[in-house]
C-alpha cells in the first residue's frame, strides 16, 4: 500500500510582507522522489524551509507522518525525522567529518559514542566516504566530499524523509556527478525525498513527480519526460528551452 | 651609564611578579564580565541587550586613568577602601571588560547562521546548538583577539604607577630618579613587556591563520 507521507496544502509564507509562497499544494508517497524545479526567487528554498520548520509559514497546512507539523510543540522531534541537505553543505566546521555525522546521533538520538560511531561509519561507507576521511576536518575535504559528508549526516539520523536544497549548486562541474550518484542511489533504495536543483537530467532520471515553482505558486507538476520536454505552460517551456540549451538535454533522454 | 644601572636589574626584575599578578587578575575579571555582558546581549530580551550594550560602551569610554582612580580615591568616599594593587586590578578590569565584550559578542555573531540551520535541522534544541556548535566555534574565533587584548592589559598595567603600586614600571621609574638616568631602566622594561607580549602576538597570529584555514572566519552568512 502506498501512503502519503507528507502532505502540504495551500502554504502561504509571507516575507518583508512579500508574498514568497503563494498558496502551495502537493504530496509526497513513502518511496518517492519529488524534484522542484524553478527560477532563483521562486521560493524553493522556502518551501523545503517551511517543511521542517526552519522557516514558519504563516498559513497552510503540513502533515508528515500523520501529524500536523504546525500544530505540533514537539519540532525537534519533527526535525529529527527529517534529513535536510544544504546548498553550501553546512558542516559543522571545528568538528571531524566522523563527529560531524555522530552529533545527532548522541545529543538527539541520545544513542551512545560506540553505537553512534558505528552507525556513522556505516552512513559514510554508504555514501562513499571512506576510513581515510573520517577524521578530517570539512576544510581538509572537497566539495563534494563534503556533500557526501553532509547526506551521511542526514542519513544516519534514519529519517523518514529528506531534503535537498540544490546540492550541486555549489560544487565544480567535476564533483557534481559523485553527489547525484549517491543521491541516485538513495532514491533506488526507496528513501523519500524532495530535491531542489537544476539538474534536470537527473530530474529525468530519478523524479517520480516533478514540480515547477515560480513566484510562490506551482504551476506546472508532472511526469519528468512532460513537464521538462513538453511542459503545456508558457513560462515553463521558456525556462526549459534554455535549461535544454545549457544541459543538452533533448527528446530521447530518458530511457 | 648603563653600568650605573646594572645592579639595579634586580630591583626591577623582583616587580615582575606584582605586574603578571595586575595582567592575570584584571584579565581574569575582565574575561568573566564579558562573557557574561556578551551572553546577557545575545541571549537576554531586547531591552536587557540594549542596557548591556550602553554598559560596555561607557566603559570602553572610561580613559584608564579615571577608572583607576576612581576606584582607589573615588571609592572610600562611599566606604570602600581598596589596597592600591586591588584598585589597580578591578579599575584596568572594569575598563577591559568593555573591550572583552566585543570580542565576545562578535565571535558568538560570527558563528553563520548555516551552522545554526544544520543544528536544528539535526533537531537540536537552541540550547543544545549553542553548546554543541555555536559557543566552541565562537571560542576559537575569539581566541586571537583575547590573546591580543591580554597583551594590552599587560601594559595597560603599568598605569598602576599612578596610584603607587610597585610593579616593573614603578620600579624602572624610582631607579631612574635614583641613578638620575631615565634611558636604560626605561629600555630594560620595554624590553620585559616586549618579552611577554611578541610570543603571544605569534601565537595569536598563528591561531588566525590556522582558523582562517579552516573557514571559520568566513563571512558570517
Amino acid at each position: 500500500m502506498v501512503s502519503k507521507l507528507l502532505v502540504v496544502e495551500d502554504l502561504w509564507k509571507f516575507i518583508d510582507g512579500k508574498p514568497v509562497l503563494r498558496g502551495v499544494t502537493f504530496d509526497v508517497n513513502e518511496g518517492e522522489t519529488k524534484v522542484i524545479l524553478g527560477p532563483s526567487g521562486a521560493g524553493k528554498s522556502t518551501l523545503l524551509r517551511c517543511i521542517n520548520l526552519l522557516i514558519m509559514p504563516d498559513r497552510g497546512k503540513i502533515v508528515f507522518d500523520g501529524e500536523d507539523v504546525l500544530r505540533k510543540r514537539d519540532i525537534h522531534s519533527i526535525r529529527s525525522k527529517i534529513g535536510f541537505v544544504f546548498q553550501h553543505f553546512n558542516l559543522f566546521s571545528h568538528m571531524t567529518a566522523l563527529e560531524n555525522v555522530t552529533l545527532g546521533l548522541t545529543k538527539v538520538k541520545k544513542l551512545s559514542k560506540h553505537e553512534a560511531e558505528k552507525k556513522a561509519k556505516e552512513a559514510l561507507i554508504a555514501v562513499g566516504i571512506t576510513e581515510e576521511l573520517w577524521n578530517k576536518y570539512p576544510a581538509q575535504l572537497s566539495g563534494g566530499q563534503q556533500q557526501r559528508v553532509a547526506i551521511a549526516r542526514a542519513l544516519a539520523m534514519e529519517p523518514k524523509l529528506i531534503l535537498f536544497d540544490e546540492p550541486t549548486s555549489a560544487l565544480d562541474p567535476e564533483l557534481i556527478w559523485e553527489v547525484l550518484n549517491v543521491m541516485e542511489k538513495l532514491a533506488k533504495a526507496k528513501m523519500t525525498m524532495i530535491v531542489v536543483t537544476h539538474e534536470i537530467g537527473f530530474a529525468m532520471r530519478v523524479a517520480n513527480e516533478v514540480l515547477f515553482l515560480d513566484n510562490g505558486v506551482i504551476l506546472e507538476r508532472g511526469a519528468p519526460e512532460q513537464v521538462i520536454l513538453s511542459p503545456c505552460n508558457e513560462r515553463v517551456r521558456r525556462f526549459m528551452d534554455r535549461m535544454k540549451y545549457v544541459y543538452n538535454v533533448d527528446k530521447g533522454y530518458a530511457h | 651609564m648603563w653600568q650605573s644601572f646594572t645592579p639595579y636589574i634586580p630591583i626591577i626584575l623582583s616587580a615582575i611578579s606584582n605586574t603578571l599578578m595586575l595582567a592575570f587578575f584584571s584579565f581574569g575579571i575582565a574575561t568573566a564580565l564579558g562573557i557574561l555582558m556578551a551572553f546577557i546581549e545575545v541571549f537576554a530580551t531586547k531591552t536587557l541587550s540594549i542596557v548591556v550594550d550602553w554598559i560596555a560602551r561607557v566603559l570602553r569610554g572610561v580613559p584608564l586613568i579615571l577608572s583607576i582612580f576612581l576606584v582607589f580615591y573615588g571609592l572610600p568616599s562611599i566606604g570602600l577602601v581598596l589596597p592600591p594593587l586591588c584598585a589597580a586590578i578591578l579599575g584596568i578590569a572594569i575598563v577591559d571588560a568593555g573591550y572583552q565584550e566585543q570580542i565576545f559578542r562578535s565571535a558568538i555573531k560570527a558563528v553563520s547562521t548555516r551552522q545554526l540551520e544544520a543544528a536544528y535541522s539535526l533537531g537540536l534544541t537552541r540550547a543544545e546548538a549553542f553548546l554543541y556548535v555555536v559557543l566552541p566555534q565562537s571560542f576559537r574565533i575569539a581566541l586571537p583577539s583575547w590573546i591580543n587584548d591580554f597583551t594590552i592589559v599587560l601594559k595597560d598595567t603599568s598605569i598602576a604607577y599612578a596610584i603607587g603600586v610597585v610593579e616593573v614600571f614603578t620600579q624602572a621609574v624610582h631607579v631612574a630618579q635614583v641613578i638620575m638616568d631615565y634611558m636604560w631602566p626605561l629600555v630594560f622594561v620595554s624590553v620585559i613587556y616586549l618579552a611577554i607580549c611578541y610570543p603571544l602576538s605569534i601565537l595569536s597570529n598563528n591561531i588566525h591563520s590556522k582558523l582562517k584555514s579552516m573557514g571559520m572566519l568566513g563571512s558570517g552568512v
